[in-house]
């Protein structure tokens, strides 16, 4: 084909646009560490990445509502095990004061231990946990118990039983409070008569009458124990899950976005090689005519 | 035949070199001015009475009566042209359309840490805070702020389209002048063609402009090319006469009929639409009234039912200080309509214990209506797909056609590379080749002026040395 000096000129600039452009991309690639940069270096993968990121974004938040789910229940734990030391003391007093010959005296000091240990269980009862009073239902915002007097003469619930339902995964919701009915029943009730049979000197029978109810009502703190400890697993089995699907998805992510740099770094080089052969190859033939040779 | 008659062939000869080294010059100075042919000059042996030298003198065995060197003609494949032209205007339309496309797909960003994805993400996140701590403000606040962020993301990436349509509307509206002056230009061309070819010479190089105006023509919109026998050329942009003879029809730009700040073009004379199938008009064309619609109705769509659906559920919610009810206060979580005016409502911002996180008045830890719109992230609101799966859908639509279109420029660009270096190879200047003329034309003239040394040489014999 016949060569005039503009398709020459075209050619060599249409050369140097080619190779400075992959130079270019590279470059950026490696500067990046991307290769997607714009869903349209990669539409199908780009959906696919799209669907990636938000799901570790939703695991992420998956994450944080078991942690802070796992923290709440802690602290109902801990209470539950304060109120179930509380109880069992005021279990072991009831039977001394119930079999032993005691006098009015020793009867006053067990029945004033009592005394501390309601006010006790419902300082627990009231457990604020992170500004929410953990056994009140759906009202957080107010203690669970309404204490009377002081020493007291009631302490009546005043929360309610709603549950603080949160999503721990795609398909699980649940509840992570406990209500203080669920906990504490009438104890309170049975504990301030327990009182004051000690302080009005009862008989023995009368004060054993007790004894059974603190049973019933530490069973029940322990069944409620074990409810909160299958869940705080179950919830620490879900971050780990969690965790897992989160490598997972970042591995899946990064196959369809990240650059791999030595492949990356090994075309840059070659495009180097090529590009510095292209400008070579330019300046040796370009200012070659046929006037270098005439005379 | 007669001395003088020899004398005349070479003063012929003298000038038909000289105006082939003029020629040559021509080229090379015009080696790289685009759209330039390179010129030949025509030169034919004359029998003596001026006719062809072998038509009968030859038969005659009469010698020639020298060369003839009037024409100048200039080398073209007009059926290149044709083919280039064509494929210009697929070039500039995909080259257009593309960069309004990339423009686009920048408003977006993604995929990205910080593209409007990630923001949705954020969103949904926020609200799940809200039910694991309905009861505090911190939460709540974060939800103020993410919404807030996510709000005026949607509002921005509408105006940038918005903006960028606009931005396509006036590049529309500049294109009519530059219709305009190439029309006129090519009216006046043809004038002065016709002019100078009716004298029987050849305006080589008023033709070359007027090839190359068509071809910018051509980049603008599909033309109809067609050479009269008068050596005008009728011009027609798309199916309408755009330039006869020496008359050029203006177009004007008007606005359209539904939506006047929208402008198209027109032909002054009757009214009808400037209607082209390819080209930089079609391109612009095309992603002003197709493209950044779609991709603004959709940014629309997408808002406002991210509007409704959160503004359902949220009006079922009580805030933390809603004591009565039911009914609630039925509360709107965003204000707005669209992608236009997407905000968080004013109520919210100015007191985000408004947020109607729980299901019933006086539970200021019940987080159940919060967590049904966090929900609202995994549910096929927008027919089958979910919030983010009608937006990344959207964002890799858009990517896909990016990417189809510049795939369609880069292989236009390659046709069009392709034919420019075929008609380059015609019509192109080679300097070894016209350098080489140079020295053909420069020795003919030697020759030539060495025929007018012997003639004088032969006139001093018979005047001077014949004795009389």
């Amino acid at each position: 084909m016949r060569v005039s000096e503009q398709s020459r000129l075209t050619a060599r600039l249409g050369y140097l646009q080619n190779v400075t452009e992959r130079l270019d991309l590279l470059q950026r690639q490696l500067a990046t560490e991307k290769k997607v940069h714009r869903a349209s270096d990669d539409p199908a993968g780009t959906v696919l990445s799209l669907g990636h990121r938000r799901d570790i974004a939703f695991e992420e938040q998956m994450r944080r509502n078991l942690s802070s789910g796992v923290a709440f229940m802690n602290a109902t734990e801990a209470a539950l095990d304060g109120a179930t030391d509380a109880l069992q003391r005021v279990r072991e007093l009831t039977i001394r004061a119930a079999n032993g010959p005691l006098g009015p005296d020793n009867r006053g000091a067990i029945a004033a231990e009592v005394d501390q240990l309601i006010g006790q269980l419902a300082q627990l009862a009231n457990t604020n946990f992170a500004g929410a009073y953990i056994f009140s239902g759906h009202q957080t915002r107010t203690p669970a118990y309404d204490v009377t007097g002081s020493p007291p003469t009631a302490i009546t619930f005043v929360g309610d039983t709603g549950e603080r339902i949160r999503q721990i995964s795609k398909q699980d919701k649940v509840a992570v409070n406990v209500s203080g009915v669920a906990v504490f029943g009438n104890i309170f009730d049975e504990l301030l008569t327990l009182r004051d049979n000690l302080n009005t000197g009862a008989t023995g029978s009368v004060i054993a009458a007790s004894i059974s109810v603190l049973d019933t009502a530490i069973d029940r703190m322990i069944d409620v124990r074990a409810e909160i400890g299958a869940r705080v697993n179950r919830f620490e089995a879900a971050q780990r899950l969690s965790e897992k699907s989160d490598t997972d998805l970042q591995m899946l992510r990064a196959e369809i976005e990240d650059a791999d740099i030595t492949e990356t770094v090994l075309q840059l080089s070659a495009q180097d090689v090529a590009f510095q052969a292209a400008l070579q190859a330019i300046g040796r033939t370009s200012n070659m005519t046929l006037l270098n040779f005439l005379r | 035949m007669g001395i003088s008659i020899g004398l005349d062939i070479a003063v012929k000869a003298l000038r038909a070199h000289q105006l082939a080294v003029d020629v040559a010059s021509h080229n090379l100075a015009n080696a790289t001015s685009p759209g330039f042919s390179r010129q030949r000059v025509l030169l034919r042996p004359l029998g003596i009475d001026g006719s062809d030298h072998f038509t009968r003198d030859a038969l005659l065995g009469r010698t020639g009566f020298g060369v003839d060197a009037s024409d100048v003609n200039r080398v073209r494949d007009i059926f290149l042209d044709y083919q280039q032209r064509q494929a210009l205007g697929q070039r500039t339309q995909s080259e257009t359309q593309a960069q309004a496309l990339e423009k686009a797909e920048l408003v977006f960003n993604d995929p990205s840490d910080d593209g409007l994805a990630a923001m949705l993400a954020q969103f949904w996140n926020a609200w799940h805070d809200v039910v694991n701590d309905p009861e505090g403000s911190a939460a709540r606040t974060t939800l103020v702020h993410t919404t807030t962020t996510l709000a005026s993301r949607i509002q921005r990436a509408h105006s940038n389209l918005t903006k960028q349509r606009d931005d396509l509307n006036y590049q529309v509206d500049a294109m009519g002048l530059r219709i305009n002056a190439i029309a006129d230009e090519l009216a006046q061309l043809n004038f002065q063609v016709k002019q100078v070819e009716l004298s029987g010479e050849m305006a080589n190089d008023l033709r070359d402009r007027r090839d190359l105006l068509l071809d910018q023509l051509a980049e603008i919109g599909n033309i109809d090319v067609t050479e009269e026998s008068d050596h005008t050329v009728t011009v027609k942009l798309g199916n309408h006469d755009l330039v006869s003879g020496a008359q050029s029809y203006a177009v004007e730009v008007v606005g359209d009929g539904g939506t006047p700040e929208m402008k198209n073009l027109q032909f002054v004379s009757d009214g009808v639409a400037v209607d082209v199938s390819s080209g930089e008009l079609r391109g612009l064309l095309d992603a002003r009234d197709t493209d950044m619609p779609a991709l603004i109705a959709k940014l629309d769509t997408l808002a406002a039912k991210l509007i409704e659906s959160v503004n359902t559920l949220h009006k079922t919610g009580y805030g933390l200080d809603d004591l009565a009810g039911p009914p609630g206060p039925e509360r709107d979580f965003f204000s707005g309509t669209g992608a236009a005016d997407i905000a968080l409502h004013a109520d919210l911002l100015s007191d985000p214990n408004k947020i109607a996180a729980a299901g019933g008045a006086g539970k200021p830890g019940d987080g159940s209506v919060a967590l049904q719109i966090a929900e609202l992230q995994m549910q096929a609101t927008l027919g089958t797909q979910t919030f983010e799966e009608y937006y990344s859908s959207m964002v890799a639509v858009l990517g896909a056609d990016v990417s189809r279109v510049q795939g369609l420029a880069a292989s236009n660009q390659l046709l069009t590379n392709h034919l420019e270096a075929m008609r380059q190879s015609v019509q192109g200047v080679n300097i070894d080749e016209e350098v080489a003329n140079l020295h053909a034309a420069q020795y003919a003239y030697q020759a030539a002026a060495r025929v007018i040394t012997t003639i004088d040489e032969m006139l001093d014999t018979l005047i001077n040395r014949m004795a009389v």
